[in-house]
């Protein structure tokens, strides 16, 4: 077993598995450990932060992608069938790791199989939900903001009353 | 006294040294060359594993045919048969053979209940599925009558196949536990040792199914007692300074051991030890250091050769102004196992090891690592391991 190196100007280092050892893991497993340091690990690496994302990159690329691609293009269903369930049960815990599948659901929700349909639709479900919970969120904080000025007296009261309708009619 | 650097953190400079070199060093990735007398075991695969059993029971069925007279040789595991090799300094099985007749009153009793482990293994191996040593004790407790008979099949057995006992998938139950800057892949799962809890992760005996991916430590610190390991888990000590905490509650089992030495040779990071201030203490260190006599022909894959005695020194003790009043008096037990340390060749070569050991048997004194607590609980966690760590004053 390999490990990558990357020094940090501090003197500290760390260390990251080699992409190599990653060839014989689950195939969804790649994409996770990438979402994993980009989300988790990556502020703590100071100096040596640009030189880890680089190697995620590369690790996207090179392995992550190609292996996941491999599986969804291929014909065994049963394989195909395990990913996505692994793949459902991470886009339900955190949605961004289940994003390099996205530009893949449209194939899958045309193929031949009931039980990829299914999981490839709750997937898309999901992906919905989250862009939905982003949308509402913005929504909210430009209502909270013209709610503001609105007490202010800094905007009229037909300013305010769309950006709450805007919101409310997304909320349902 | 060393010096502290800004908001009460000290630049840990002797362990940052010993890390850098190790990590140059690491970048040659020597094997270990064991010595022309000693016994090759090597850590195997189901597939190898599996090819092994087939031609030890080959062996035996050309035996009964050619014959009659079967019987199996293994690597002897008497005190006479084991050797400690000085160049890497660990502790060897020799090259001893014992035969175990199947035809013989004596080792009737022995031989059919190595047969028994061993199909037991190979049931192991072909569901890809771990026992216990206590679960292997009780698939028949009438022939194995006690645990400490399945226990010696099973060591008999691994070496009777030049292998680890780790590769013939039956486990010790889990005992230690890790904490700090890890991250590791169990089967499908990324687990983060920092986001446990002051629990941490208990070391899995499965170790075939866990890799490390990923680390920001400078140096592990190997922790005889728990009480100290919650001291450090509490005051979160990884987050101050970058390390890797680990725990085995006492002498380390195969698992942690096994554990730290794949920490230590993957990530080549320092590795440091605190046990108490007395024989037994010492002895977890040797154990971690060059390996146990039981388990001495898998030594290579258990010994840290590389592990530091951080502390509790017996100069510490004065050192540290540690009151007279939680200073222990040595009893008979320990007097006597210190003088046994200090027969064993791998302390008399290391001179600082054995003066320490010499000035407690002097002082007829031990201490635990608790014993820093009568300067305040944060005594060891904010004082005296970072001091250490910067001065480089380990044996």
């Amino acid at each position: 077993m390999d490990i990558r190196i990357f020094k940090k100007k501090d003197g500290g280092i760390v260390q990251l598995i080699d992409k190599e050892d990653m060839t014989e893991w689950p195939i969804e497993l790649p994409l996770i450990f990438i979402e994993y340091i980009r989300t988790k690990q990556l502020d703590n690496y100071g100096s040596a932060k640009k030189d880890v994302e680089t190697y995620l990159d590369e690790i996207m690329i090179d392995i992550a992608i190609p292996r996941l691609v491999s599986v969804l293009e291929g014909d065994d269903n049963e394989k195909i069938i395990l990913a996505l369930t692994r793949i459902e049960e991470i886009s339900k815990k955190d949605i961004e790791m289940a994003k390099p599948i996205k530009k893949y659901l449209n194939y899958l929700l045309e193929k031949n199989d009931k039980q990829i349909v299914k999981l490839a639709q709750a997937i898309s479900k999901n992906f919905e939900s989250a862009e939905r919970k982003k949308e509402l969120a913005k929504k909210r904080k430009i209502m909270r903001e013209k709610e503001n000025l609105f007490l202010e007296s800094k905007i009229n009261a037909e300013e305010y009353a769309k950006a709450r309708k805007d919101y409310l009619t997304l909320k349902e | 006294m060393a010096k502290k650097q800004n908001n009460n953190v000290y630049d840990l400079r002797a362990a940052k040294d010993l890390y850098f070199e190790y990590l140059e060093r690491g970048k040659e990735k020597k094997e270990i060359d064991l010595p022309p007398d000693t016994v090759k075991i090597d850590d195997l695969n189901k597939k190898e594993m599996l090819d092994r059993s087939y031609k030890l029971v080959d062996r035996v069925l050309e035996k009964i045919y050619t014959t009659g007279r079967p019987s199996i040789e293994l690597p002897s595991r008497s005190a006479t048969n084991i050797i400690w090799d000085e160049e890497n300094d660990l502790l060897l099985l020799g090259t001893q053979i014992m035969e175990k007749q199947f035809h013989s009153l004596t080792s009737v009793a022995d031989i059919t209940r190595l047969m028994r482990v061993l199909e037991v293994v190979y049931e192991l191996l072909n569901e890809d599925i771990h026992a216990t040593k206590r679960e292997v004790f009780y698939t028949d407790v009438n022939l194995f009558q006690e645990q400490k008979n399945s226990d010696k099949s099973i060591e008999d057995v691994a070496t009777m196949l030049y292998t680890t006992r780790n590769s013939t998938h039956i486990v010790a139950a889990p005992k230690g536990t890790c904490v700090g800057r890890l991250r590791i892949r169990d089967r499908n799962d990324i687990i983060d040792l920092e986001g446990l809890g002051s629990g941490g992760w208990t070391i899995s005996p499965m170790l075939d199914n866990i890799e490390i991916i990923e680390s920001d430590a400078e140096f592990i610190l190997v922790i005889e007692k728990d009480a100290a390991m919650m001291r450090l888990a509490e005051a979160r000590f990884w987050r101050k300074y970058p390390c890797i905490l680990l725990t085995a509650q006492g002498v380390g089992n195969v698992a942690v051991r096994m554990f730290l030495k794949r920490l230590s040779k993957e990530l080549n990071l320092p590795v440091f030890s605190l046990v108490d201030s007395d024989p037994y203490g010492h002895y977890i260190h040797s154990v971690y250091l060059r390996g146990s006599k039981r388990l001495s022909y898998e030594s290579p894959f258990l010994a840290t050769p590389n592990i530091k005695l951080l502390g509790v020194l017996t100069r510490d003790l004065d050192k540290y102004k540690i009151p007279q009043e939680v200073r222990i008096k040595m009893n008979k037990q320990d007097e006597k196992r210190t003088k046994d340390l200090l027969n064993e060749d791998f302390i008399k070569k290391n001179k600082a090891w054995e003066e320490d050991l010499k000035l407690a048997l002097k002082l007829k004194i031990k201490a635990e690592i608790q014993a820093f607590a009568s300067h305040g609980f944060k005594f060891l966690t904010d004082e005296y391991l970072p001091e250490k760590l910067t001065t480089g004053d380990w044996i």
